[in-house]
């Protein structure tokens, strides 16, 4: 066999995809109106801007501080009762403890939920109940069961199921099966989902509060609004800081969980 | 005393699992129940626990108050109330790891306790005690706050004999408790559990014909779904053939002339 | 004789309730201090019928009276797929130069580690309403804000998996005179591949999302329409917005989960 052939041949079925791939962004790009001159002076004209929003207004840092504990609160509180709910729905979809009926259904609806964008529900709830904290918590917590949900339904079914024979055969009835069984084995799990969930929900509490949840989020789409650029630049330095705050904390309770075990 | 009669199940295709399975364990016997794998076995101990239902027969088990359930047939709620008072091992130990050894042993009386206060509350100061007391039967009384997860297989065994014992139990069963354990383990578990057989029956599934006739009162074998023998534990090597179907008396001797046995088979490449 | 001590159930029953209490303590002042009174769902709950009433039936016909919809969906997908594969090569570039095995320069690493966790922590509300003002509002913007998302999202990812790859292969093909660059093409890229697609699917999925949410901010694509339709309160075709959103989020999620399937094997979908 020609060697030179073998080595060019080998090459052959990717031409196709990558001229495919290529046609592919090339139609995309004119959709976005992104041509490539565009693109570039684009990205040229955002850090420009980037830059001219420095130095940023510290005598507004005092005004934020209270907005900034409010979207923190906001992602606490979501993720709070997100994750109570989220232990309930998880309950029912997992088929080890739920009927089948039950259980696909619920998966269903989990499955349902995590198609729905966060902004969306909030919309729907700022629509219906009107501006404010509670359409942002709802938000959050609904968003939380997508996640959580899943994730914990998973982990549950992964159990051993023998053990849980095991304490059926003492004579226990379901919720005690549940107790003594089910939820000291998930606890490190839900808990390192839970801390996981809070760092997104952090993220989600900042953009949210742009829309209508209130918070740094509205503080900073204000500023913008009012062309306080320097303003809009203490906002972004104090959501930063926030965010890897947050992130340092859960890093970590992480660490500390995993040291000590976590007995129940 | 546990009496079973006539246990059958059978596969759709028409073989059949248990073929009419008969026996009757009273207090004072330590009943080991041999037999060949997939004999049907582990089968027949778990429709004496009731975890599989036979598609006929009956296991007849006799509570504290000397009444008589039938194991197959009995609704759930008095499926649970019968339980309270049976104790059952098992060779993976499935025990709670995550808890520590007090609260697996507690969990025995599970059945026994009101619901609502098991849930909220948890367990008495009392219950802890006793449970204390029954760790301290199986020796390993220091291991009680330890996490269940951290022991070794013999001594999670031992914490799930403490739990049957925290049970007061009417019956124990066992299936292949020692199986998953070194000889020296295995010898320390059947010490522990021939002693319960004084004041309630025991029945075990076991894969080891030299244990069984060193610690059971009885023996009785499964083959096929059939039993086959029913007596004597000590199971003489002739005997211990026909049951187990191969020359277990030559166990001590490899034949280095003999080879392994080769399936022939012709690969092809798709 | 050792002493153990055991902690009696009713000691940790009073600390069960303590903790319980105090969480509940700090969650009800939390609640109160921002406002939120979770049982006002409930006792204003007409509101939300109203709104439901109003909502539905969801009006498909803005569907089909102008082109637009069907733009703006082609726009969402477009903005997802431009901001995948353009993040995604910045992202792979990136990590090949952040990572410990294919960057033997520390500090172009830290430089470069630096700047994925800089990109990695700005807010995407910052970038997108930062874009908005650079190129003007739209798809476009929306698109760079998602590349900027990916690269902060699975800048990192990528990384980890890079230091992932076994070192073994690449030092046996260094041993027989290969450059780095030679190593990295054949010993490191071929372990790394089916991950990296795998991750750039699912970043594909994450796209579609934040696409959709960006198009709320003025990004352009179907986000755009349901919050324009919501603002002058058409809320029928609000809903028949939500209604193709759903289908492209779970349609979007079954490809990427099907190719990541067929690239991964069967399982575990990580």
């Amino acid at each position: 066999m020609n060697p030179r052939k073998y080595s060019l041949k080998r090459y052959r079925k990717f031409i196709l995809p990558l001229i495919a791939l290529a046609a592919v962004a090339e139609g995309a790009a004119i959709v976005c109106g992104a041509t490539f001159d565009k693109l570039f002076t684009g990205l040229v004209n955002g850090f420009s801007f980037l830059g001219h929003m420095f130095p940023p207004d510290w005598t507004a840092f005092s005004e934020m501080i209270v907005p900034a504990l409010q979207s923190i609160l906001l992602a606490f509180l979501g993720t709070i009762f997100g994750t109570i709910l989220s232990v309930f729905f998880a309950m029912l979809a997992a088929s080890n403890i739920s009927h089948k009926w039950v259980r696909n259904t619920v998966r269903f609806l989990i499955g349902f939920e995590r198609s729905v964008p966060e902004i969306v529900i909030l919309l729907l709830f700022i629509a219906a109940y009107g501006l404010g904290p509670m359409a942002g918590i709802v938000a959050l917590s609904l968003g939380c069961i997508g996640m959580i949900g899943k994730l914990l339904a998973d982990t549950i079914e992964e159990l051993d199921s023998v053990m849980m024979e095991s304490i059926e055969s003492v004579g226990a009835n379901k919720w005690q099966i549940i107790n003594f069984g089910v939820l000291p084995q998930i606890m490190p799990s839900l808990i390192s989902f839970t801390l996981f969930r809070f760092e997104i929900n952090i993220r989600l509490s900042v953009l949210l509060g742009a829309v209508g949840a209130g918070g740094i989020g509205y503080e900073l789409e204000y500023s913008f609004n009012m062309l306080q650029y320097h303003r809009a630049m203490t906002a972004v330095i104090i959501i930063m800081v926030m965010v890897f705050g947050i992130e340092r904390l859960t890093a970590t309770i992480r660490e500390k969980i995993a040291g000590e075990g976590a007995l129940r | 005393m546990i009496e079973v009669k006539d246990l059958t199940k059978t596969l759709p295709g028409g073989r059949k699992l248990l073929d009419g399975i008969s026996f009757k364990v009273k207090k004072g016997e330590f009943v080991g129940i041999l037999g060949p794998s997939g004999a049907g076995k582990t089968l027949t101990m778990r429709c004496l626990n009731g975890l599989l239902r036979p598609d006929s027969g009956s296991v007849i088990v006799q509570d504290e108050h000397g009444r008589r359930h039938d194991i197959c047939r009995i609704g759930k709620k008095e499926l649970r109330q019968v339980r309270q008072r049976i104790g059952v091992i098992f060779q993976g130990y499935h025990l709670v790891k995550r808890l520590s050894v007090l609260e697996n042993v507690m969990i025995g009386r599970l059945g026994q306790i009101n619901t609502l206060r098991s849930l909220v509350y948890g367990f008495t100061d009392q219950e802890a005690e006793e449970a204390q007391k029954a760790l301290d039967k199986v020796k390993i009384a220091d291991k009680a706050q330890s996490r269940t997860g951290s022991l070794s297989g013999g001594e999670m065994q031992r914490v799930a004999i403490a739990r049957a014992i925290f049970q007061s139990p009417t019956l124990l069963l066992a299936d292949e408790p020692i199986s998953n354990l070194d000889p020296s383990n295995a010898k320390t578990i059947m010490k522990l559990i021939r002693p319960l057989s004084e004041n309630i029956p025991v029945v075990g599934v076991f894969h080891q014909p030299e244990m069984t006739a060193k610690y059971c009162t009885r023996v009785i074998a499964i083959k096929d779904g059939k039993l086959v023998y029913d007596g004597d534990p000590k199971l003489s090597n002739k005997k211990l053939e026909e049951i187990y179907g191969e020359e277990l008396g030559q166990l001590d001797q490899y034949e280095y002339n003999e080879p392994a046995p080769v399936v022939e088979a012709e690969i092809r490449l798709l | 004789m050792t002493t153990i001590d055991i902690t009696l159930p009713s000691k940790k029953f009073k600390r069960k309730t303590t903790i319980f209490s105090i969480t509940a303590i700090v969650v009800t002042v939390a609640c109160i201090y921002i406002g939120f009174n979770p049982f006002a769902i409930f006792s204003e709950f007409h509101f939300m019928r109203d709104l439901l009433a109003e909502m539905f039936p969801p009006n498909y016909e803005t569907l089909t009276e102008n082109s637009s919809t069907g733009y703006a969906i082609l726009q969402t997908l477009s903005m997802a797929f431009l901001g995948t594969v353009y993040g995604g090569i910045i992202a792979i570039i990136l990590a090949f130069l952040a990572a410990s095995n294919t960057m033997p320069y520390k500090p172009v690493r830290m430089v470069v580690q630096g700047i994925v966790s800089l990109v990695r922590v700005m807010p995407t509300l910052v970038v997108v309403l930062i874009f908005v003002i650079a190129v003007g509002p739209g798809a476009f913007a929306g698109m760079l804000t998602l590349v900027f998302t990916i690269i902060g999202t699975f800048g990192r990812l990528f990384v980890d998996v890079i230091e992932n790859a076994e070192n073994s292969p690449g030092e046996a093909i260094y041993s027989v005179g290969a450059s780095r660059l030679q190593v990295l093409r054949y010993s490191i890229f071929p372990q790394i591949l089916p991950s990296l697609i795998a991750s750039l699917l699912y970043s594909f999925d994450v796209s579609m999302r934040s696409a959709i949410s960006l198009g709320i901010f003025g990004g352009g694509g179907i986000g755009f329409k349901f919050q324009l339709a919501k603002s002058v309160l058409h809320y029928k075709d609000m809903t028949a917005y939500i209604s193709i959103i759903i289908v492209l989020v779970i349609a979007t999620e079954k490809v990427s989960d099907y190719f990541r399937r067929r690239i991964l094997g069967e399982g575990k979908l990580s």
